[in-house]
């Protein structure tokens, strides 16, 4: 009976172990990540606009203000255009620099340090950079336009451009980035899968379609969330290089939210529009989530 | 007997305070050796408690170093420690510090349309009883005006400002046009004409070495506000909030359709990120004529131009008024600071003679709004020979109907979304349809304040 006793009590003990182990990170997440997120959500319930002794309670207020706003719609019209275009885009790339960057071919180390180096620079610098080289009068690229004799283009400058070279800036250091989550992948695929299909008489498409693919679905599934949420809250290239224009064609909501608390001092607003880019972050992920979860299923 | 054990504890106290005692007196600088012994103890004088004011600018310390140098050694318990930040990092931090209701900075650079706002938030210290009524009658009217808020002043007056039209003679030289004279005023058609004449583009890849004309501050209401007010327009309704009927209206779309083909149609101004014109292009001899402020003559001066540069008046519209845009930097005090007494002698010195002077003369540059300096620019000799003698003009131009900004608690909203409209425009939007959508955004964040 004791006995039982001392296994019942050393059981009930290992249960709480591995709640013990995750408890560091499980802080660090409610300090950092939690905690702020609540915060924001009591913040988009207060009006910021008054002083601070004159701060008051306006509930859903902030939200329908900003649901009134014709440019919050725009907005967000613009931040889903952004995410479904630069998501499968740079996901997709990222798959086949991988492969290529996979081959075994002398010096590859070399090609995949040469990908590699954009992810180093640093956003803001890597914006600057390519605001300086896009200049519609004294930029590079225009220099070289001209040279095969094609009209200068104004790209920053032009609503039609803009959103367009911003996908092209950042899916130039974001495309090498999750490219070395899928070389990763790629390089734990045993190598005896693909001499098998080969010894069956597989094409390159048919193992990378039956083969790759397949082993990879897990990996595809984080980084296509990540970048997701990395995308959704994309700030500093727009704030370098566009201020949100022209013509509020690159106003993505994240610089639309920095622009209200920081530059307005309207913090409750910040926090409501916030609080909307969360619950579509939410959204999206959950329902790749599910896509993935489904076909693995 | 009641005897402790040294615990393992205790010893790692004493050990850590021992070594850490050791390493503070070996970082410490030697200590001289004791003097003979005086034969009569001199009375200890009591050490004076400095206090350090966290003054927050976008001026560098070099700029500021011989203001702040006076004021300390006038002020001999005080010290000033300037926190330089770039344009748009300063207001940014105000926003921030201020609103979270940070003790510091204890003093601010306050840019004069912001009065409103920041005292609509209730951030910013009243000054009522620092001045003297004397100070106060020094300061120009307009000036101690706009730093008033609800009959409180609250951001006290340290410059003022204008505009003149700098040029490149050398350009006029080369285009064969004779420059405008110095009391002379051109009319934005004149300009216009001019300055294609002025636009170069001697390699013809498109990009003229030389460029006609542009603003200083290109996209921001300060400086192009006389364009529309030059024509009749008003840049806000009388109740502050709004703009719908006022920007626009006809004056409003002509003088934007101006601005526009500066850019487009006629393309003798750039187009996109061109910095601050007057670094990268009047100074560096790739731009004809600017409408710049008189902080430029000094730069100027001290640049050492390899082209010889004048300046003439503020250009207004054919048939229409003279407007020149007026208002700059006044210094506050944030209500929520815990050196109030230290705070607001600094925020006096640097508003008033003889910390203003010295401010002007050796610190920003920018035009004191104090009469008593301004009276000094018309009698002072150093201002009677070119090239000092600008300032004189600019002097003279800043008494031509200056015209301030809109006093309005939504400030930072309108100068910003009129900002986008202007870069908009310049960057070839249509006028009307960008002046509507600014109406649309304006009036939107109005709402807020009118409650």
């Amino acid at each position: 009976m004791a006995v039982r006793r001392a296994d019942h009590t050393r059981a009930s003990t290992m249960q709480w172990i591995p709640y013990l182990f995750l408890l560091p990170a499980f802080i660090l997440l409610f300090t950092f990540r939690i905690a702020p997120a609540l915060a924001g959500f009591r913040e988009a319930l207060y009006t910021h606009n008054l002083s601070a002794a004159r701060r008051s309670f306006v509930g859903w207020g902030n939200f329908a203000h900003i649901f009134r706003d014709p440019i919050f719609w725009k907005s967000l019209r613009i931040t889903l255009v952004f995410s479904l275009v630069t998501n499968p885009l740079q996901t997709a790339l990222a798959l086949a620099l991988a492969v290529l960057a996979n081959q075994r071919v002398r010096g590859i180390s070399i090609f995949r340090s040469v990908y590699l180096l954009p992810v180093v620079i640093s956003i803001n610098v890597t914006s600057t950079i390519w605001g300086l080289l896009l200049n519609k009068d004294s930029g590079m690229i225009n220099g070289i336009l001209i040279q095969f004799g094609l009209p200068r283009q104004p790209f920053l400058l032009s609503p039609d451009q803009a959103l367009w070279t911003i996908i092209g800036i950042i899916s130039w250091v974001g495309v090498p980035y999750w490219m070395m989550f899928f070389l990763a992948g790629l390089q734990g695929i045993p190598q005896a899968l693909f001499e098998a299909a080969a010894i069956d008489g597989a094409n390159a498409w048919q193992s990378f379609r039956y083969i790759t693919l397949p082993l990879l679905r897990r990996i595809i599934a984080f980084v296509l969330i990540s970048d997701t949420v990395v995308n959704l809250f994309l700030f500093a290239p727009v704030w370098i290089l566009t201020r949100g224009g022209p013509q509020l064609s690159t106003n993505l909501l994240m610089y639309d939210a920095y622009r209200r608390g920081f530059v307005w001092g309207d913090m409750g607003g910040s926090a409501a529009m916030m609080m909307i880019l969360l619950v579509i972050a939410a959204i999206t992920v959950a329902v790749e989530f599910l896509l993935f979860r489904s076909r693995e299923g | 007997m009641n005897e402790k054990r040294l615990t393992r504890r205790d010893f790692l106290k004493v050990s850590t305070g021992a070594t850490v005692a050791a390493v503070l007196a070996a970082c410490a600088p030697p200590t001289p050796a004791p003097a003979a012994k005086p034969a009569e103890k001199a009375p200890a004088a009591a050490p004076q408690k400095v206090t350090t004011i966290n003054h927050l600018s976008i001026w560098s310390d070099d700029v500021f170093a011989e203001t702040i140098a006076l004021f300390e050694e006038m002020n001999p318990d005080l010290k000033v420690k300037n926190e330089a930040l770039s344009w748009n990092a300063f207001f940014e931090q105000i926003q921030v510090r201020l609103a979270a209701g940070s003790a510091e900075p204890d003093t601010l650079a306050v840019d004069v349309p912001l009065t409103a706002p920041y005292g609509y938030r209730g951030w910013l210290l009243p000054l009522d009883d620092v001045f003297t009524e004397e100070e106060k009658a020094d300061w120009l009217e307009s000036s101690l005006k706009a730093g008033t808020y609800e009959g409180h002043l609250i951001s006290a007056p340290v410059s003022t400002s204008t505009q003149l039209l700098f040029y490149n003679r050398n350009a006029f030289e080369k285009a064969g046009i004779e420059p405008p004279g110095e009391d002379e005023r051109w009319t934005w058609e004149q300009l216009a004409d001019a300055a294609q004449k002025l636009t170069f583009d001697e390699d013809g890849d498109g990009t003229p070495e030389m460029w006609g004309f542009i603003w200083e501050q290109v996209i921001r209401i300060y400086q192009l506000q006389p364009m529309p007010m030059s024509l009749g327009g008003v840049p806000i309704g009388p109740d502050g909030l709004t703009v719908r009927g006022y920007i626009d209206t006809d004056p409003w779309i002509e003088a934007f359709t101006y601005y526009r083909k500066a850019f487009n149609e006629w393309k003798f101004a750039p187009q996109g990120d061109v910095g601050w014109p007057s670094d990268t292009l009047f100074r560096p001899g790739k731009l004809a004529m600017e409408v710049a402020g008189p902080w430029n003559i000094k730069q100027n001066i001290d640049a050492n131009l390899d082209f010889e540069w004048g300046v003439s008046r503020h250009p207004y519209f054919d048939g229409g008024t003279i407007v020149t845009p007026t208002g700059s930097w006044h210094i506050g005090a944030n209500a929520n600071t815990k050196k109030i007494d230290a705070a607001t002698r600094w925020v006096r010195f640097v508003s008033t003679v003889p910390g203003a002077e010295k401010w002007w003369r050796t610190g920003s540059h920018d035009f004191p709004a104090q009469k008593s300096l301004l009276e000094k620019i018309k009698t002072d000799p150093q201002f009677e020979e070119w090239p000092w003698k600008a300032e004189r003009i600019a002097a003279d131009e800043a008494t031509v109907n200056p015209q301030p900004r809109p006093v309005t608690p939504g400030y930072l909203e309108y100068e910003e979304i009129l900002g986008d409209t202007f870069s908009d425009i310049r960057n070839g939007a249509d006028v009307k349809e960008s002046l509507n959508t600014a109406v649309e955004r304006i009036e939107a964040e109005m709402d807020k304040y009118r409650k």
